[in-house]
């Protein structure tokens, strides 16, 4: 029963990727007066470039090849770690925050590599932001969830997440609200949105993300869509879970998961709204001042690991 | 009981017969002179040699029985070899990364060297593997110290073997000069031993400690720490190793980064924890600050460079400052009486240091792959390798995502054990412990972030693309001997990184020798077993993936709509690193000069060059005024010199005053 719930959850988390991606266009555009493609839109792009034909520069090696799929194969092993409406993830009693945070940097690695091997000058581009923006995002990433591992005394997610769910929410400590504030930057930069990169830009001068996966074309392009897409629902619910948790089931009863999986779509629609408001409301930052917007989240994230040593008591 | 008698029976066996084996390939060389069987006689024993390391050392790591080989027969002063499971694990160490070095090197000097040459490099080859194992296993004084000069200086000759133009010999001398500063910081600190050891070999330092005044021990704790810092290369003590291992021949590189700077580490676990069991109470946090500065100014040098091995020795730097993070926060959790934590952050040490050995020797012998098949290893130089060079390539990748940290990978399990120890911080009872710990996490991060960025430049400039030069563009696949080393290795590093248990079982044996009650937190022990389920779901997603996304049509490369791309259009290593380089800016300090020929003319230059240096400011600020006044003290002293023979016997007559009056007043 456990398994099937574990397997469910993350496999919503997968497939629910694309939905998450298409409300967040379908409220921007609201936002912006547009009446917006359809919410299953990104689905049906997904088939469309499965059924279209992929093209490979003939400079490209075989890490051109496997790139993509050792992306999206990284990034599902992050959704397993990250619970949904079960407060245990199918890794994540075992597996802990380090491993969740470098199997996000598995996955760029192979695709800053994939983006070399096209042999042109804006992959290079790509993967050398990418490499400036991920480095420094490191650090806000991991030392905010350390506050929270170090608050709950425990390392692994679903340690992290059961400690936060006997807590009251009216009793959320300085050092929820710093590390939740760090880490939804670092969601934003990891995730490639704005004010970091422009998931929407056509300007190959601009982009980040999209420079790097401008070689590829068809299934491969589906991968890596899918695969980002699937991250940044990944992050979207790893929020959820270490800050707002409650609402989740506490036994296998079908309806009380079904209350869980309402409480979750509500939260989900929240995050996508506050997302959409920064999407259409901020303009994208210069290259060089990425270092300061991870800077101020490294200094909030520090701020957290230190104000867990008064909190504790 | 008689299986472990038997075990104990066979390590000895070959251990005792690989010191033979190591110490008659000189004799074997000089006898055959240019016969080229008697080369590959040698390149076997030698190989065998590491091999037989290896498994004596794995062997003696189960047993808590000690192998002592005794020597001082032949030496003046007592000479004892012991093997006990510290001196095994770096023995295991040494054996496995030597092996596939021999390997590679039985094609490489073979295809690079005049025969007169060859037999040299093998004869130094075999000494300076004899030496290191000497190292880790000597239980007196004056062996350690004579294998540790021995090392220094066979390694030096190895460095001089490619020739020996005044700028090599300069690096050689910087080389010689800093070893030999730390080699006498560590005989000093085993001296200070001397006045309350009733015998000059390790137990008796042992058993000694009681009677050691505190501030003997500190003073101590701290020569040991300078002096196998400037054999690590912890920073600002590192200038000789970015000068040193770059212009050694790329499998003595590999030794030197992947085994010699191990030494040291063994050098300070042995005096830190077995005969200090923990430095003073500031210890740790001193290790600690000097490590992070290390390990974050190597990693940023490092991926400025463009010269592969270069950049591999800064990497190396980088990667002593992470093994060094975890030997401070050990020694912080060792104050604080927190073995548990003691325990894995020792741990985290021990294991990067034996993933580092793997990992950097399969780096530098792939540099050695890569300059025998371009002629070049310059990073700006390379690309379109992976095409031309598949199994080199494919190793190091492999290399190159251990070393950035990538999980199942073995570089990832002693980060994220590194990790777990600063995160086990925020458990000990002090409260500055409990922040400075785990901010910790956020340095090696960023370190982390940092490394995986160069060596995503080292693969993706060196190995993919299209290739920037001739020597790239013609370059052939390494003859078989060099892949067969670059795949063991590589296949070594996945082994670990996939099922880390195979070593963490035998570390915690040996921590357990050093540091009492202590055993492994159990959900470190239940990570291990998840991550063979993580390489199934990675690779299993990944490969129905790639089954599913079927056939591909090669198309060229969008150009924008122009006649086609170049070479020179794709991003070159420098420009990689431009960004991460602009916003450290204060780190590098870079150089420039724009020179604009002819002179008079700026606005119609002719030729126009541009060269920008990263200077080296910080190191010269440090170093500058001690070289000043060495030499200000020199000239000072040049005025006794006068030639005046008058002079001199005047000397001569107050120096016998002197001495006549110190016997009298004596008693």
């Amino acid at each position: 029963m456990k398994l099937v719930i574990n397997l469910l959850q993350a496999l919503m988390l997968i497939l629910g990727a694309p939905l998450v991606r298409g409300v967040i266009s379908r409220v921007k555009a609201r936002l912006q007066r547009r009446r917006g493609a359809s919410i299953w839109r990104p689905y049906s792009d997904l088939f469309k470039l499965l059924r279209k034909e992929d093209l490979v520069p003939p400079t490209s090696s075989v890490v051109f090849r496997i790139a993509p799929a050792l992306l999206l194969g990284a990034t599902a092993c992050v959704a397993a770690f990250v619970p949904v409406v079960w407060p245990i993830g199918l890794l994540a009693s075992r597996g802990d925050l380090f491993l969740l945070v470098y199997f996000l940097a598995f996955g760029r690695f192979f695709l800053s590599l994939g983006a070399f091997d096209g042999g042109s000058a804006f992959g290079g581009m790509g993967a050398s932001r990418e490499a400036l923006v991920s480095s420094l995002a490191e650090t806000p990433f991991l030392l905010a969830l350390t506050a929270i591992a170090i608050l709950a005394s425990h390392a692994d997610i679903s340690g992290m997440i059961g400690w936060t769910l006997q807590q009251s929410f009216f009793n959320i400590s300085t050092v929820h609200i710093l590390a939740f504030t760090s880490l939804a930057m670092v969601v934003l930069a990891e995730t490639g949105r704005m004010p970091i990169d422009n998931p929407t830009t056509h300007l190959e001068l601009t982009m980040i993300h999209e420079a790097m996966v401008l070689e590829y074309s068809g299934p491969s392009l589906a991968l890596i869509e899918a695969a980002s897409a699937v991250k940044l629902h990944a992050m979207l619910a790893l929020l959820i879970g270490l800050f707002m948790p409650w609402g989740m089931a506490s036994s296998y009863s079908g309806g009380e998961l079904g209350l869980a999986f309402i409480f979750y779509a509500a939260k989900v629609a929240g995050l996508i709204f506050v997302l959409a408001l920064i999407e259409s409301g901020v303009a994208k930052l210069r290259m060089y001042l990425v270092p300061d917007f991870l800077g101020v989240a490294s200094a909030l994230s520090a701020l957290a690991v230190i104000f867990t040593m008064l909190v504790k008591r | 009981m008689g299986n472990s008698q038997l075990q104990i029976g066979m390590a000895n066996i070959a251990f005792r017969s690989l010191l033979v084996g190591l110490g008659i390939v000189v004799p074997l060389l000089l006898m055959a002179n240019r016969a080229k069987r008697m080369r590959r006689i040698v390149a076997a024993l030698i190989a065998v040699c590491s091999l037989a390391a290896a498994m004596a050392g794995a062997t003696a790591l189960f047993q808590h029985t000690a192998i002592r080989i005794e020597l001082s027969v032949v030496t003046p002063f007592p000479f004892v070899l012991t093997l006990d499971q510290l001196s095994a694990f770096f023995l295991l160490l040494i054996g496995s990364a030597a092996t596939p070095v021999a390997i590679f090197s039985a094609s490489y000097f073979e295809l690079h060297y005049s025969d007169q040459l060859r037999n040299w490099i093998w004869g130094f080859v075999s000494l300076f593997l004899l030496s290191m194992i000497v190292v880790v296993t000597a239980s007196t004084i004056f062996a350690f110290l004579f294998a540790w000069e021995l090392m220094t200086l066979v390694s030096a000759g190895l460095v001089l073997m490619e020739g020996d133009s005044p700028e090599r010999s300069h690096n050689v001398f910087i080389y010689l000069l800093m070893m030999h500063a730390g080699a006498a910081a560590v005989a000093a600190s085993f001296f200070l031993f001397l006045p309350f050891s009733h015998t000059q070999d390790f137990e008796g330092i042992r058993f000694s400690l009681a009677t050691v005044p505190l501030g003997t021990r500190t003073a101590i704790f701290v020569l040991a720490f300078a002096g196998f810092g400037v054999k690590a290369g912890i920073i600002p003590l590192h200038l000789w190793l970015p000068r040193a291992h770059p212009i050694a021949p790329s499998p003595v590189s590999a030794l030197m980064s992947g085994i010699m700077l191990k030494t040291a580490v063994y050098g300070l676990v042995r005096f830190a924890f077995d005969f200090l069991g923990g430095g003073p109470w500031w210890s740790g946090y001193v290790v600690l600050l000097i490590a992070a500065v290390t390990a974050l100014l190597g990693i940023l040098y490092a991926i400025a460079e463009h010269d592969l091995k270069r950049l591999l020795a800064y990497s190396s730097v980088e990667n002593i400052g992470i093994i060094f993070l975890g030997l401070g926060t050990s020694l912080i959790f060792a104050a604080h009486h927190n073995f548990v934590g003691a325990a894995l952050a020792l741990t985290a040490a021990l294991m990067h240091a034996f993933n580092h050995a793997l990992f950097k020797s399969l780096l530098f012998l792939g540099a050695g792959a890569v300059s025998h098949a371009t002629h070049t290893l310059d990073l700006n130089q390379l690309g379109g390798l992976q095409r031309r060079m598949p199994a080199t390539g494919l190793a190091m990748l492999v290399g190159c995502c251990s070393i950035a940290g990538l999980p199942l990978f073995n570089g990832f399990i002693s980060e994220w054990l590194t990790f777990r120890s600063f995160v086990a911080g925020s458990t000990v009872l002090n409260t500055k412990t409990q922040v400075i710990l785990p901010l910790m996490v956020g340095i090696l991060a960023m370190i982390g972030g940092l490394a995986a960025a160069c060596f995503v430049k080292v693969f993706g400039v060196g190995f993919l693309g299209r290739p920037r030069s001739a020597g790239a563009e013609h370059a052939e696949e390494a003859p078989f001997a060099m892949r067969a080393s670059l795949s063991l290795l590589a296949a070594a590093c996945v082994c670990v990184g996939i099922f880390p248990g195979i070593l963490l079982r035998p570390l915690g044996l040996v921590i357990g020798g050093l540091i009492p009650a202590a055993g492994l937190p159990a959900d470190i022990v239940s990570f291990t077993r998840i991550i063979p389920w993580t390489a199934a779901i990675v690779l299993g997603i990944a490969g129905m993936a790639v089954l599913l996304s079927g056939g591909k049509r090669i198309a060229r490369t969008w150009a924008c709509g122009l006649p086609g791309l170049t070479s020179r259009m794709q991003y070159s290593s420098t420009g990689f690193s431009k960004p991460i380089r602009f916003v450290f800016a204060r780190v590098y300090r870079p150089e420039r000069k724009v020179e604009r020929l002819p002179a008079d003319q700026p606005y119609f230059p002719v030729s126009v060059s541009y060269s920008s240096v990263r200077t080296t400011s910080w190191e010269r600020a440090i170093y500058r005024p001690f070289v000043d006044l060495f030499i200000s003290i020199a000239y000072q002293l040049r005025r006794l010199q006068t030639g005046n023979i008058q002079v001199y016997l005047l000397y001569i007559f107050l120096a016998l005053v002197c001495l006549l009056t110190f016997v009298r007043f004596e008693r």
